[in-house]
């Protein structure tokens, strides 16, 4: 962090706590610190620097009077720093989003309903309901989420998604998060012997096998970046104007870009995933190298007009 | 540091309690902590404890010292430095704490320092973790929101053209934020993705339109890319056994589901963007595939037969 980082996130904090404890004398010093983050020491440093503040003249009736005793923390003569400072517009949205996404969940609660029509009245009254957010939860969720707090071996049944392969899986989870708009269970696969990542809505039935494991107090992970392996093919693609928005969308390597059209290189696990890709451009993307993707993309292609030649001979 | 801080302190509380505009040079010949700078040392001091003071939320505004606007000062703001107490019950204010913790966006909270103001977290015993991540775009979608709640323009490019709208509302869905707003003279409302927006700026003045009544933003963004479109018909498909339940769950209560004894569906689904609806299909390879309409099997078809 810079130091002037550093000083803003000090005055933040100051200028946050200020009026709740002269709001709240006497309260205890561990609350105090609870509340506002700081340890004991870093709370005696702010308060002495509160101490020797104050109005022009700076004399003994000029500064503030900030002191613990007996573990009870009191600040006077600060009247000026007696009102909580207002949210700023992100600040605003940040806090409104976290409630929502909460609200939008199984955790939701009254209690939480009752603090964002409080906010949405007192902080935007004339936009309360601008900021809506959708996360809607797949079947089994709920149900990792329980076993990853419990510590209860699941069994799932898995269809991948790239690969379309299903296998049923024992799997210690560990935490469960959306991000992109998938929800996902990480954990470790016994099947695999590793750690994976699981799509949830991928996830047809999790029943407990009746084991337990000793939760991971790892930091739970909550973000999913696809980090290409040695079995990973690739394949490099020449995209027109109608198919651009494969290189904001898929994580891609930009080869050259015209006026025209770009020409870009993508890598997955498996060659299903790009042949899909392929096929569902049509002519708005052409595949410049890549063997193994252009064989995935015949069979898909065959596989599937296949199926749709049958009406037309039955006719 | 320590200096600084006591200097900002200083600067703060002797503008809250003067509420009149001061000039600079009474603030550097008052105010504790300037006394002894050169002149460029102090305006370079001065300009970024303002800076610093404004970034926190703080308004502090330059207003002029006497009537002929000779002589300009600085004010705080007092109608809006201060929080509307919220009033928020401990309970709630749990709640609150346990949501900061568990949404982020890129990997990171900034709602801790929204909290704080609060009152801070009322419980640091840690519940339990959604783990939502709301994206990484949290600056443009802090400007959004910010012109959004002071009801300014918004300008911004957005895939090679300028826009100026009048911001109403935001949705996060399907992982991306869609910004709901109203471009032009008449009423067109419009849905433009955040992630595809780029420059966006809230115009001067503040307060330039007003949000029309009982607007709902969720109900303008599409909740599969497939009813995104002006016209809709309804599409019949066929799901194989193994991929029922994944289809079934995707389309959830929107899709009429006619089960076969085999554990095949045909669905019964209303779809507005064909090129959308076909490539979500094409998703099943050939595990699914479009009865009817004609034109919107006609069109995977010659997709597949294109190359």
């Amino acid at each position: 962090m810079t130091n002037s980082a550093k000083t803003e996130g000090r005055i933040h904090r100051l200028l946050a706590m200020l009026p709740w404890v002269i709001a709240n004398p006497g309260a205890h010093v561990d609350e105090v610190c609870r509340r506002f983050g700081y340890t004991r020491p870093g709370l005696v440093k702010d308060l002495n620097t509160v101490f020797v503040c104050g109005l022009p003249g700076y004399g003994p009736g000029d500064l503030m009077d900030a002191s613990i005793d007996d573990d009870e923390v009191t600040v006077e003569m600060a009247d000026y720093f007696s009102r909580p400072l207002r949210l700023t517009a992100r600040e605003t949205l940040g806090i409104l989003a976290s409630a929502k996404a909460v609200q939008s969940s199984d955790l939701a609660s009254s209690s939480l309903d009752g603090a964002v029509a409080k906010l949405e009245r007192t902080l935007v009254p004339d936009a309360g309901d601008a900021v809506v957010i959708d996360l809607p939860e797949p079947p089994m969720v709920g149900r990792m989420r329980a076993s990853a707090e419990a510590g209860t071996v699941m069994r799932i049944d898995h269809t991948a998604i790239a690969s379309g392969v299903r296998k049923v899986r024992d799997v210690e989870p560990w935490s469960v998060f959306t991000t992109l708009g998938n929800w996902y269970v990480s954990g470790y696969c016994r099947e695999a012997g590793a750690e994976r990542v699981f799509r949830i809505d991928r996830i047809r039935t999790a029943e407990p096998t009746g084991e337990r494991f000793t939760p991971a107090d790892a930091t739970a992970r909550t973000s999913i970046r696809y980090t290409p392996g040695d079995d990973d093919v690739s394949a490099t693609i020449r995209l027109d104007g109608t198919a651009r928005w494969v290189a904001e969308y898929y994580p891609v390597e930009v080869v050259s870009e015209g006026a025209e059209n770009m020409t870009i290189r993508m890598s997955a696990s498996d060659a299903t995933v790009i042949a899909r890709l392929l096929i569902r451009l049509g002519k708005g993307g052409t595949l410049v190298e890549g063997d193994e993707v252009a064989a995935a993309t015949e069979r898909v292609r065959g596989r599937i007009l296949e199926r749709y030649s049958r009406r037309a001979r039955s006719d | 540091m320590q200096r600084v801080i006591e200097r900002i302190l200083n600067l703060l509380a002797f503008l809250l309690t003067v509420q009149r505009p001061v000039g600079a040079d009474e603030i550097r010949n008052t105010v504790a902590g300037y006394d002894r700078e050169s002149d460029v040392a102090f305006h370079r001091t001065f300009e970024r404890d303002k800076a610093l003071l404004r970034s926190l939320g703080i308004p502090i505004e330059r207003e002029a010292t006497d009537a002929f606007e000779v002589e300009f000062g600085y004010v705080v703001d007092d109608e809006e430095y201060a929080l509307a107490d919220p009033g928020l019950t401990d309970e709630e204010s749990v709640a609150l704490s346990l949501a900061v913790q568990a949404v982020g966006f890129g990997g990171r909270s900034f709602a801790e320092g929204a909290l704080m103001k609060l009152g801070g977290a009322a419980s640091s015993a840690g519940g339990t973790q959604l783990g939502a991540d709301l994206g990484e775009r949290a600056d443009d979608v802090a400007a959004a929101f910010e012109a959004i709640s002071e009801r300014r323009i918004l300008r911004f490019g957005y895939r090679g053209t300028r826009r100026r709208v009048r911001p109403y509302g935001l949705v996060h869905r399907r992982g991306h934020w869609y910004l709901v707003a109203e471009e032009g003279d008449g009423d067109v409302i419009k849905v433009f993705r955040l992630d595809r927006a780029s420059s966006l700026e809230g115009e001067d003045p503040k307060n330039a339109f007003v949000h029309p009544e009982g607007f709902a933003p969720a109900d303008w963004v599409a909740k599969e890319p497939w009813e995104a479109g002006e016209e809709s018909t309804i599409a019949t498909v066929a799901f194989d056994r193994e991929v029922a339940w994944i289809a079934e769950r995707e389309m959830g209560q929107r899709a009429a589901i006619t089960p076969a004894p085999d554990g095949s569906i045909v669905a019964e689904i209303e779809v507005a963007s064909p090129s959308a609806f076909v490539g979500w299909i094409l998703g099943f390879e050939d595990r699914a595939e479009i009865l009817s309409p004609e034109s919107i099997r006609d069109r995977l078809v010659s997709l597949v037969e294109a190359r």
